[in-house]
């Protein structure tokens, strides 16, 4: 889980680059089965059928992560970029970033305004226009840097204690690990015909999810994303335990039925879970896979993690570890 | 130089905690003069030559901005308190974290759940900790106790774009790297070099430090605020990467004697080094203490513009460093001839 998760991590993937990363993708996936790509950037991988007539089931993470993406180009040659997704503000300021260009990786740091400009104390960058000092002329960086070219938020893989790891795109780079492990577990799965997808843009809209459903027509799909991890100082009410163990969603979108098997599964096999209620839409590709085609019947089951859209995200090894575990168990013990 | 910066950004030490930067200098300094630590761990140098006509004495302090553990929460999520830092760059940071140099990262609740107000402004620091994989505290205090320091973690990048520096603790290795090349270098007079403590706390290390050289002519190695990005209006500029050094005539602590200030110009001009000033009075070094031991001394600061000073990404331009330290050589002359 650790390589994977790791390999995932590596991928400098923001939403709307991902048919950049389909060589990787290639890779990773063939040994699962045989891979394909959706004009959106979705990527999937249909593992070989064992029999005719066995239920689809949609292995769903998200690919694409948060970043930002180059907008103009300042007289001073500041790179001037706007967020794609929801960037954090808060950890802006002198943030490191990777700008990637088509001749290659360009380093950045996010301007910090010094304490005699601000405008009042601790004003933050804003994601709609954020500096960014390239150390270059504005004619060395117009040369070098393109409209468009995606920023990532710069974070080693770094292992805690125990078996916590940071990383920048845990979420939803575990999605992925989780997601392709699962589908290792089901390599001789008789139960299903499991296809994985690994989905594009879900961070601006969920466009890679909405035509993954479209185009494979499953009739089950598990969503698997990063949800909130409890920190000091949030709401007790709306977030996880760290190293609780899966987050099993419970929506009006979600399908009662699935979300009950994956509970009975956990039970049965003495895994470790949490119920995450959430009363409104879920926030993650299950809300446009579910409403897809002619409706498919979804379930949500999310890997906590502290600190989503960082470039220091935190989540347990053990609790990615027994995702895929739930996700397997419960598909291999069959779905009706 | 470069490898001398990297060397010296590459050790760790905040105010009270500079050992390893303080071993990175003798090292570098073995064999080039004797060398003394005194007790406050201000480690001090002296430079043999002709006498100077007055006691000539340069400081650069080697302590950079971090923290300290204050507590470790029964979640093993560790509280901390800074020293030097501005709140507004804490956000996500990783940091290293006491004796084992452990990885964290600097946490706070999701970006999901802030409320509107929280969006536009920096989290006090009192609101943020430090996230090292503890499930509890008695996992954290296996490995990390209240007092422990805590440093940034960025990496040191030698080259940014064309011709910059970026690492954490450029404020003020910069000016450690300026002392070790003036005291290495051919000056043929004689002077007292201080690498400094506690610059980024209350300025302890040098004021014990001029209290024992009894300065007549005091001289800050230093780094200061550039204010050369997007949107700064040209009254709050300040002073310029690419521009060469900074010599100052006043700052928030420090009325600079103008004699020297004058002469740093001159010195400058016929040496053909650029040379800017800061316009506008602004921050404050180890130039408030210096001056004040026994009867006091001329008091002059050169520092290499950087911008994000007290962040993990500190950038600076080599140019203005290679200048810098061509002005200082220059100037040491000159200061001693006086």
């Amino acid at each position: 889980m650790k390589t994977l998760l790791e390999t995932f991590c590596a991928l400098p993937c923001v939403s709307g680059d991902e048919p950049a990363f389909r060589a990787q993708m290639r890779e990773l996936l063939a040994p699962l089965g045989e891979v394909s790509f959706l004009p959106s950037g979705t990527v999937l991988c249909r593992l070989p059928v064992k029999k005719p007539g066995l239920p689809v089931v949609l292995l769903e993470a998200h690919l694409d992560r948060i970043g930002l993406m180059v907008a103009r180009i300042s007289e001073k040659g500041f790179v001037h970029a706007s967020a794609v997704g929801g960037v954090d503000p808060r950890t802006l300021a002198a943030a490191r970033v990777t700008i990637h260009t088509k001749a290659g990786a360009v380093a950045g740091v996010v301007c910090a305004t010094p304490p005699h400009l601000a405008e009042k104390e601790g004003a933050l960058p804003k994601p709609a226009d954020v500096a960014i000092d390239v150390g270059l002329t504005a004619e060395a960086a117009r040369e070098r840097i393109g409209y468009g070219d995606r920023i990532t938020l710069d974070g080693p893989f770094t292992p805690l204690l125990g078996d916590r790891v940071a990383a920048p795109a845990v979420d939803d780079c575990v999605g992925c690990a989780v997601v392709v492990r699962a589908a290792e577990l089901l390599r001789a799965c008789k139960t299903a015909q499991i296809v994985v997808a690994l989905c594009a843009q879900e961070e601006v809209g969920g466009a890679g999810a909405v035509t993954a459903a479209n185009a494979v027509s499953p009739d089950f799909c598990f969503a698997v994303d990063a949800t909130f991890a409890e920190t000091p100082d949030s709401d007790p009410a709306a977030v996880m335990k760290l190293g609780g163990g899966p987050a099993i969603g419970f929506a009006p979108v979600l399908d009662r039925g699935l979300c009950n098997r994956l509970v009975e599964t956990a039970k049965e096999q003495n895994i470790p879970w949490q119920a995450e209620i959430m009363t409104r839409s879920t926030g993650t590709d299950a809300d446009h896979i579910a409403p897809a085609g002619r409706g498919v019947r979804t379930a949500l089951v999310s890997v906590p993690e502290r600190y989503m859209h960082t470039a220091g995200e935190v989540v347990s090894l053990a609790d990615a570890e027994q995702t895929a575990l739930l996700l397997a168990k419960t598909i291999g013990g069959g779905l009706r | 130089m470069r490898d001398l910066v990297k060397r010296l950004c590459e050790a760790r030490g905040i105010s009270g905690d500079e050992s390893a930067v303080r071993a990175v200098i003798e090292r570098e300094l073995a064999g080039v003069c004797p060398l003394r630590t005194d007790p406050l761990g201000n480690l001090i140098a002296e430079k043999a030559g002709r006498p100077a006509n007055k006691t000539l004495v340069f400081f650069a302090h080697m302590d950079e901005v971090g923290a300290l553990v204050t507590r470790i929460g029964d979640d093993g999520l560790l509280r901390f308190s800074p020293i030097g830092i501005d709140a507004a760059v804490l956000g996500g940071r990783r940091v290293r974290v006491g004796r084992e140099n452990l990885p964290g990262v600097i946490g706070a609740k999701a970006l999901h759940h802030l409320k509107k107000d929280e969006e536009e402004t920096a989290p006090k620091a009192e609101a943020l900790f430090i996230d090292i994989g503890a499930a509890d505290r008695a996992e954290a205090g296996q490995h990390v106790a209240p007092g422990d320091a805590v440093t940034f973690d960025d990496p040191y990048l030698g080259e940014l774009g064309d011709g910059f520096v970026c690492s954490r603790a450029l404020d003020n290795r910069l000016g450690c790297a300026q002392l070790i090349e003036l005291l290495r270098s051919d000056c043929p007079f004689a002077f007292t070099g201080v690498f400094t403590c506690g610059e980024e706390s209350s300025l302890f290390g040098a004021t014990a430090a001029a209290n024992a050289t009894a300065p007549e002519i005091a001289v800050v190695l230093e780094t200061t605020t550039a204010g050369d990005v997007d949107g700064a209006p040209a009254d709050k500029v300040v002073c310029a990467l690419g521009k060469g050094p900074v010599v100052s005539f006043a700052d928030r602590g420090t009325l600079f004697d103008r004699e020297l200030f004058a002469l740093a110009f001159d010195t400058a001009k016929q040496n053909n080094i650029p040379v800017q000033t800061k316009e506008g009075v602004f921050g404050s070094n180890e130039g408030r203490v210096v001056g004040r031991a026994g009867s006091g001394a001329q008091v002059c600061a050169v520092s290499v513009p950087c911008r994000y000073l007290h962040s993990a990404s500190v950038v600076a331009k080599w140019s203005d460093i290679e200048d810098s330290a061509r002005l200082i050589r220059a100037l040491a002359q000159r200061f001693a001839a006086l």
